[in-house]
């Protein structure tokens, strides 16, 4: 696979022109963007002036709620079509060139089936939304992922329609290389960076909503993960020392909080950004190098599992 | 009159809930013992197999056969203990490795087919008499754990539990397998 700094220069040379071209686009949406906003903030104002003779609280929260609802309106109108670009054409050939056999569907997302599969968030959905699913094998290996939002309504007191986030992030689904039959579900580690060793096993034993707690035999891994799954043995077949090792690796890349779960011969892996990735801003500029590292990197960090899992590397019995 | 009797209902419960804990422990271990039995079973079986793959074009390292086979008869005896069978275990786990070098120095037999299908066999049983090993040590940690840590020491004396032996698990173990290694000799 292509590495980061291949893919930083492929992003610098090759697509250098269409990126300047979509620069120059940005500036002319951002200058309009500001005199828009401009005159719409003086029409907001002027109006409440009009409605309101002295200033008083419900004057600022009428303005503010004006401005912002109708600021972010133009900016998804005056935006859209520049971002469509974008992913038409820098995000897809950057695609390509980690691998030609990748297919990327900027609108679509996985579907919730595989959210719920992957157990590993315990309340079901209520919406799921998303965009930029990229799908397709690498080595032979069956993989996708998508930016995901799960969010399900929460039970106000006011019972208003309020919706909760259950995972907002990257949403990562894969062949495994080893045969199971059970289900291991991997979690951020709370409890026990929380309330140390021994209160923190304690807790996490007693957590009724998942299966058996394991404890794995890895003392960094066990400081970021708890693990939970319906076989011992199993869960010590699938995580195996260099998977551990692998993983915690993968995790200190990834910097955000990192679910795993392996069921029914996949694994999946929710990494919560609570950001929607792959979404340039008109406010900066794609030639800036931490926007464009950013897009590299997240890119290269969901694609690199095959080859850091060793995904590929299939058992004898799996042939 | 009614403190007494709730403290002493309180301190049967405890009585109850440590008695219970530690059944559950030990039962633990012996199921998984169970497993590591099963999956250890396998790997005897393949060793048959592959003595008679590897004994036509083995000449000096006959006695490592003979020692591999003779384990494996001993492996086979029905009144083994826990502690035999781990020990056993590891003495089987060496031989074969022995056995697997060896089978390095012969370009033949590394490349007949009979045998690569066998080390992919013996590899991936392995990694799960690994697994087992590993989750039985764990059983057995959180055993001996309560065997010594107040208040179920006591508790554990009087129904005189013993400590049990743990796998030792090999630095190679631990290492990475490298399934390349494998794959690059196709």
């Amino acid at each position: 696979m292509k590495t980061i700094s291949e893919l930083t220069t492929f992003y610098y040379n090759k697509l250098h022109p269409t990126i300047e071209k979509l620069e120059d686009e940005r500036k002319t949406i951002q200058k309009r963007l500001i005199s828009f906003g401009l005159l719409y903030g003086v029409v907001v104002v002027g109006t409440a002036f009009l409605f309101f003779k002295t200033p008083q609280a419900i004057f600022f929260i009428y303005i503010a709620i004006l401005f912002i609802a109708g600021m972010s309106y133009l900016y998804n109108y005056l935006t859209k079509t520049y971002v469509q670009k974008f992913k038409q054409e820098v995000m897809a050939p950057l695609i390509h060139e980690i691998d030609e056999n990748l297919n990327y569907q900027p609108t679509k997302h996985l579907p919730e089936a595989h959210f719920i599969r992957s157990k590993l968030f315990a309340s079901r959905p209520d919406i799921i939304s998303g965009n930029d699913l990229v799908s397709g094998k690498i080595d032979d290996v069956d993989i996708a992922f998508s930016d995901l939002h799960a969010q399900r309504e929460s039970q106000d007191e006011d019972a208003e329609d309020d919706f909760e986030t259950i995972f907002m992030g990257l949403f990562l689904v894969a062949d495994f290389h080893k045969n199971f039959k059970g289900e291991t579900i991997i979690l951020p580690d709370s409890a026990q960076k929380i309330f140390g060793n021994v209160i923190g096993h304690w807790l996490q034993a007693n957590t009724t909503s998942h299966y058996e707690l394991i404890k794995m035999d890895n003392i960094a891994f066990e400081k970021e993960f708890v693990v939970y799954g319906s076989d011992q043995i199993e869960a010590r077949y699938i995580l195996s020392h260099t998977l551990m090792q692998k993983l915690l690796e993968y995790k200190q890349r990834s910097k955000y909080p990192l679910y795993i779960s392996f069921v029914g011969g996949k694994i999946y892996m929710a990494i919560a950004y609570y950001n929607d990735m792959f979404e340039p801003s008109v406010f900066h500029s794609l030639l800036e190098y931490k926007i464009a590292i950013q897009y590299i990197q997240t890119l290269h960090l969901a694609l690199s599992i095959v080859e850091e899992l060793q995904l590929n590397q299939k058992l004898w019995s799996k042939i | 009159m009614t403190t007494p009797l709730i403290i002493l209902i309180v301190f049967i419960i405890i009585l109850i809930l440590m008695y219970n804990s530690l059944v559950a422990k030990k039962n633990q271990v012996d199921n998984i013992f169970a497993s590591v039995d099963t999956q250890l079973k396998k790997r005897y079986d393949l060793i048959p197999n592959l003595v008679a793959s590897v004994s036509k074009y083995m000449d000096h390292e006959k006695s490592l056969l003979e020692d591999i086979t003779k384990l494996r008869s001993e492996a086979n005896k029905s009144d083994l203990s826990e502690k035999e069978k781990i020990d056993l275990d590891a003495k089987v786990s060496k031989t074969l490795g022995s056995i697997m070098v060896a089978v390095e120095n012969y370009p033949d037999l590394k490349a007949n087919e009979n045998v690569m299908h066998l080390q992919h066999s013996l590899n991936e049983v392995e990694e799960q008499i690994a697994a087992a090993r590993r989750a039985y040590n764990q059983a057995v940690t959180d055993y001996n754990n309560a065997l010594e840590m107040i208040p179920t020491n006591f508790m554990a004396n009087a129904m005189g539990y013993k400590q049990k032996d743990l796998f030792v698990i090999s630095e190679t173990e631990r290492e990475n397998i490298n399934v390349n290694d494998l794959f690059s000799k196709r």
